[in-house]
């Protein structure tokens, strides 16, 4: 890495104010000075202290776009895989040893774009797998496109006379795919992140963290300051365990909530799985 | 008359119990030792209508394809029944229902249709089964007695077998099944009195009968299969309903994704974590993996895809075979991207190769394509298969204590391939990326390190050879002629080598379940020996043609077989004994 990178690196984490440095590699994120991923990197490192997960256990499997090199900034295992295919991949990590801690990093061009085949499945099987989603509303990596998240009349590379495809909303797809464990932040809540990200760790069951995380080279238009104009906290009373209400929330718009919108605690993929394997020996024995 | 090999197809519509009925004629066969191969040929539409056939060639010796034409034709559904005709060898015979000719005009009867060379017997079918057991159903085992007399095929291999079919439905079918065939049997030797005998061997030992795709499912997890991921696809479906079956009582797993693109990608998540795992598909399943294929050579996973092909290309011909696979099995990726192609012949090879496949898949940390098809996987075929339980050859290659302190994932070795630990061990950890990457597997794009990786991975392929399993030279050592073939065709071709040889042509020929990496001094030292190469295959292009001729400089006669059912070995002879002349010119 060139010292101005270094820099530039070096900046981010500051601003980042990622202070526990026992997680990190030795290599250094690759993210630009500001960009809401810090924030999100930072949640996981202190998850991951705090829930004293073993690095041998620890796999981080992301798809392409900044948020794709994600494995590569943590101790643990990482699968840097293609373009969108994080989530079946990790299935197969999980089914086939459930002891691993699977965390799925990805974008939303990845996630509800060239991905967005995967995500009801993922869901539905119920494996105790984290999803955080790093939701910027652009493609980044490309250098300024329109995601499938962006609003409409969103002037970019690619439309220039202004988008006219109407955005997705992560938090609404999870909740109607029947997700165990949904919940947005927001990049510049700090320690709500990182709470959210322990919380989502700990949940038995597909856990998705809707990371409301700008970009800020390439998007003028979603920004930490537009963001921070709508978003809201739930009222106080609110419990998380009505999905329908969970979905009249998710889709509001103003405010945008922040917080956990909804958790569900039923048997987990491998549940089932440990009980199909029970039974099978009671009737081979019997 | 004495027969020591017959052909037998039945068609029908649905509901005519065409597949019990070459099942009873197929397991009784291969249970009183008779080697048999059944073939069945069905339409792409689920409609009550559709037309369906089964074929079943059994003989004393083994028999290697479905040969060339029928014996017998029993026509349980009248007009489908009418092309199948041509079909039927001189002196053969067709078994037709006698019983309701009102149901159809005259010039539309099966009857009607029958040419002087071929014998007709009319048996009432309907009326018989109905005396048997209340009902139409059953018309298939009055033909069946019928045949047995006609062919004098020994009473009680039929009857054991109806016996063992039927008895977990109760004593009572069972009783009218045992009914409807006498009935059969005694109505045809009292209306067509004749004097055949099909020659059997008393001594001969009871033989199993499996497919392809059973042998596949059962020799992988015979192996060490712990996880599979599929979508269901004709024609490879049958092999993830078996491991779904089986797997969880060997504590693995089966699970059904959204589509082919998740199933790949499932597997190489399993085989991340050190397990053993498949995906098996058709063609346009291998398509849409193509992209995860490529990130497995990449980034050095080991997976193992079955590609039971089909007629391409896109949805092509589902229910039809063609060897129409190969070069997107070879080629089919973005970049210099070397993968493990091979495809076994029979369901022998089905079961040892897939065993081959894993041990390649994990020493070499690479994807293995396994290209059977069609025809081979649904093919009921005789076989002596020795099961191979446990078996693992080969296992990846662990690092020693010293090369864990500065562990690198990629590490450069002489035959390439570098010692790896899985999630979960102690030791060290790392990342790994479809990226080009250094030896840490850190993403890295300098030209140097890009060409070094490279060369490491086409390095494993060169240290492969030594592991491969071995070509075998069949035929006459001393023929001109050679011949080089892959996959399913090879059982027509190895026939037709043997017709050849009857009318005084000899042929060599070079069996090789591996595509690609090839023995390759193997291959030179046989083309070497040839005056002239013929290549079969059942493709349009002659792809597997085109892969010798540029790896070995040949310049073979291709004869390109197009998508059709079995291979006939008499035109496969015919081809020869017409390269034979030109030679001899």
């Amino acid at each position: 890495m060139n010292s101005l990178n270094k820099r530039a690196v070096l900046e981010g984490l500051e601003r980042a104010k990622i202070k526990n440095k026992s997680k990190w590699r030795d290599i250094l994120p690759t993210w630009c000075p500001g960009c809401g991923h810090f924030t999100a990197l930072n949640g996981l490192y202190e998850a991951a202290l705090d829930l004293k997960i073993p690095e041998k256990n620890f796999v981080v499997v992301s798809g392409i776009g900044c948020s794709g090199r994600f494995p590569f900034f943590i101790k643990g295992f990482g699968f840097h895989a293609l373009h969108g295919r994080a989530l079946p991949i990790a299935t197969g990590i999980k089914i086939a040893n459930p002891e691993l801690t699977v965390i799925v990093v990805g974008g939303d061009g990845d996630g509800v774009g060239i991905g967005g085949g995967h995500f009801p499945h993922a869901v539905r099987n119920n494996l105790d797998i984290t999803y955080i989603l790093l939701d910027n509303s652009i493609y980044g990596l490309t250098k300024g496109q329109v995601s499938p998240t962006s609003p409409v009349g969103m002037i970019s590379g690619t439309t220039p006379y202004g988008n006219i495809a109407r955005p997705i909303n992560p938090t609404t797809l999870a909740l109607a795919y029947g997700a165990t464990f949904v919940a947005r932040v927001f990049s510049r809540e700090r320690q709500d992140v990182s709470d959210l990200i322990k919380q989502a760790l700990q949940h038995k069951g597909f856990s998705l963290i809707h990371d409301l995380s700008p970009c800020v080279e390439f998007n003028r238009l979603i920004t930490y300051k537009s963001w921070n104009q709508v978003v809201g906290k739930f009222p106080e009373d609110y419990k998380a365990d009505n999905r329908t209400l969970a979905l009249q929330y998710a889709e509001s718009k103003e405010p945008v909530y922040l917080g956990l919108f909804l958790k569900e605690n039923i048997p987990t993929f491998n549940d089932h799985v440990k009980q199909i394997f029970k039974k099978i020996d009671s009737t081979e024995k019997s | 008359m004495n027969y020591k090999e017959l052909t037998v197809r039945f068609c029908g519509i649905a509901g005519d119990g065409i597949v019990s009925s070459s099942r009873i004629i197929s397991g009784a066969c291969a249970d009183a030792g008779l080697h048999v191969m059944v073939n069945d040929i069905y339409s792409a539409e689920i409609r009550g209508l559709g037309k369906s056939t089964s074929t079943i060639r059994f003989s004393g010796s083994k028999v290697y394809s479905m040969g060339d034409g029928i014996n017998a034709l029993v026509g349980l559904a009248q007009q489908e029944s009418i092309d199948e005709i041509e079909d039927i060898r001189e002196g053969g015979s067709v078994i037709y229902d006698s019983s309701s000719p009102a149901d159809i005009p005259e010039t539309e009867s099966l009857a009607s249709h029958i040419p002087p060379e071929v014998n007709g017997y009319g048996i009432p079918l309907k009326t018989l089964a109905n005396q048997a057991s209340g009902s139409n159903r059953g018309r298939n085992i009055v033909s069946m007695g019928a045949l047995c007399h006609l062919y004098g095929l020994p009473k009680t291999i039929f009857i054991n077998q109806i016996e063992k079919i039927f008895k977990r439905k109760g004593d009572k079918v069972v009783e009218s099944n045992l009914t409807a065939f006498e009935l059969g049997y005694e109505y045809c030797q009292n209306q067509y009195p004749l004097n055949n005998l099909f020659v059997m061997d008393k001594k001969a030992k009871p033989l199993q009968i499996i497919s392809g795709n059973e042998a596949v499912a059962h020799g992988a997890m015979d192996c060490g299969l712990k996880f599979f991921a599929g979508y269901p696809i004709t024609p490879a479906t049958k092999i993830m309903e078996i491991t779904a079956k089986e797997l969880p009582k060997l504590n693995g797993w089966t699970i059904q994704v959204e589509d082919e693109i998740a199933a790949i990608g499932a597997v190489l998540g399993a085989s991340f974590t050190g397990t053993r795992a498949m995906t098996a598909t058709a063609g346009p399943g291998l398509s849409l993996m193509s992209e995860l294929i490529n990130l497995s050579v990449m980034a050095e996973i080991s997976a193992v895809i079955v590609n039971v092909q089909r007629g391409g290309p896109a949805t092509g011909l589902p229910t039809k075979v063609e060897q129409g696979d190969l070069n997107i099995s070879l080629y089919g990726g973005a970049g210099d991207s070397p993968r493990v192609v091979m495809a076994p012949t029979c369901s022998k090879d089905c079961y040892t190769s897939i065993q081959a496949a894993f041990d390649l898949a994990e020493k070499y940390q690479t994807p293995v394509i396994f290209l059977s098809d069609l025809f081979l996987g649904q093919r009921l075929e005789t076989d002596d298969i020795k099961r191979n339980i446990n078996y693992k050859k080969s296992t990846r290659i662990k690092p020693t204590r010293q090369q864990l302190k500065n562990y690198q994932r990629y590490a450069l070795t002489e035959d390439g391939v570098s010692p790896l630990i899985v999630p979960g061990e102690d030791g060290a950890f790392y990342s790994i990326t479809g990226l080009a990457h250094n030896t840490a597997g850190n993403p890295n794009f300098e030209s140097e390190v890009h060409l070094t990786m490279t060369q490491k991975r086409f390095r494993k392929f060169k240290s492969m050879v030594k592991d491969l399993p071995p070509v075998e030279i069949i035929g006459d050592a001393d023929a001109d002629i050679g011949i080089a073939c892959w996959g399913s065709t090879y059982g027509a071709i190895f026939e037709g080598m043997q017709i050849a040889r009857h009318n005084g042509v000899k042929t060599k020929m070079i069996k090789s379940i591996m595509i690609y990496p090839q023995d390759e001094e193997s291959f030179k030292t046989f083309f070497a020996s040839c005056k002239k190469i013929i290549v079969f295959e059942m493709n349009f292009q002659g792809q597997y043609a085109a892969l010798l001729k540029s790896t070995y400089n040949i310049k073979p006669v291709e004869v390109h077989i197009p998508s059709v059912d079995p291979v006939s070995p008499a035109k496969i002879a015919a081809k020869i004994m017409e390269v034979n002349h030109e030679l001899t010119q």
